[in-house]
């Protein structure tokens, strides 16, 4: 998370916005936020149908498996990886996307 | 003529097994080359004066491929009395103002050792070629009996704000060796870097 809060301003260059979806409720959020200086939203999705959705619900288990996700401005899909996120890798993914014509 | 077959047979097995003993795969290329200037050239992109050879090498492997090495020594006295400094691509916190940066760093530098910090000392210095900001700060652990001691220069590559920081621990009673943080502050005065960032090239 500390990551993309420090890419941020390489975000806003490629027409691109990150949040982040978490299983915890609001209030652990609101401090998780704060403990990282977060300026990013952070989604609460306690009952867990957004991690269904993307693929990253694990049966039994009450969070998320780490996944990030791009998705272009048509709500098309474009990439896809698990675990802890490459930075570098997402912010080539996002440069090219915008070089295709600001689909981000 | 059966046995004469086996024999050669046997011979041919045993030089296979040989050389296939002897193939050991290329060597890893180590990341870094020694100049006639007695500098050390980092993966073509940074050049540093290496602390004397009583230091070793530290190297952290970061996920997305952040650069993060350093050096460390085993100081007399027992544990916990040892040294490391290194260099942080990416030091915690987010901020890119320098202040700002100084007060998330501390919210999670030395974070397992549970150690309050005094700042000792503050003050602007160059560093990479442009302003930076260097702390010295002193943490103590008394229900461990530990202490360390801490120099902690921020400085700037491109928008980006880079870390360098050494660390000296001891027992709670024992006393810093202040040679090592010159060693320290000399592998800053002469750190440069040798091309812009991934983060510069975007």
């Amino acid at each position: 998370m500390e990551g993309h809060q420090r890419n941020l301003y390489l975000y806003d260059r490629f027409n691109a916005r990150v949040l982040g979806v978490s299983r915890d409720d609001t209030i652990t959020l609101k401090y998780f936020a704060k403990s990282l200086d977060l300026t990013f939203p952070l989604l609460s999705n306690v009952t867990g149908f957004l991690g269904f959705y993307f693929h990253c619900q694990p049966d039994g288990k009450p969070i998320f498996s780490r996944r990030t996700v791009v998705i272009d401005k048509t709500g098309t899909i474009r990439y896809v990886r698990d675990g802890s996120p490459d930075f570098k890798d997402i912010l080539l993914f996002l440069k090219k996307l915008n070089q295709e014509g600001g689909k981000s | 003529m059966k046995r004469k077959a086996l024999t050669i047979l046997s011979f041919i097995t045993i030089a296979v097994w040989l050389s296939g003993c002897a193939t050991t795969g290329p060597a890893k290329p180590v990341p870094y080359r020694l100049t006639q200037q007695g500098t050390v050239i980092w993966e073509d992109e940074f050049e540093f004066l290496p602390p004397p050879p009583n230091w070793k090498l530290l190297r952290v492997e970061e996920e997305g491929g952040d650069i993060n090495f350093g050096f460390i020594r085993d100081d007399p006295g027992g544990f916990p009395s040892m040294t490391s400094f290194a260099y942080d691509e990416e030091p915690f916190g987010c901020s890119a103002q320098f202040e700002g940066r100084e007060r998330e760093f501390f919210k999670r530098f030395l974070f397992n050792a549970i150690v309050q910090f005094q700042e000792l000392e503050r003050k602007k210095v160059q560093v990479v070629g442009a302003e930076g900001l260097a702390l010295t700060v002193e943490g103590k652990d008394p229900v461990k009996k530990e202490k360390v001691r801490a120099r902690v220069v921020f400085g700037k590559r491109g928008d980006r704000i880079v870390g360098f920081y050494i660390t000296q621990w001891r027992p709670i009673d024992g006393t810093y060796d202040l040679s090592a943080f010159d060693v320290f502050d000399k592998f800053v005065a002469s750190f440069k870097f040798l091309k812009k960032s991934f983060y510069e090239t975007l």
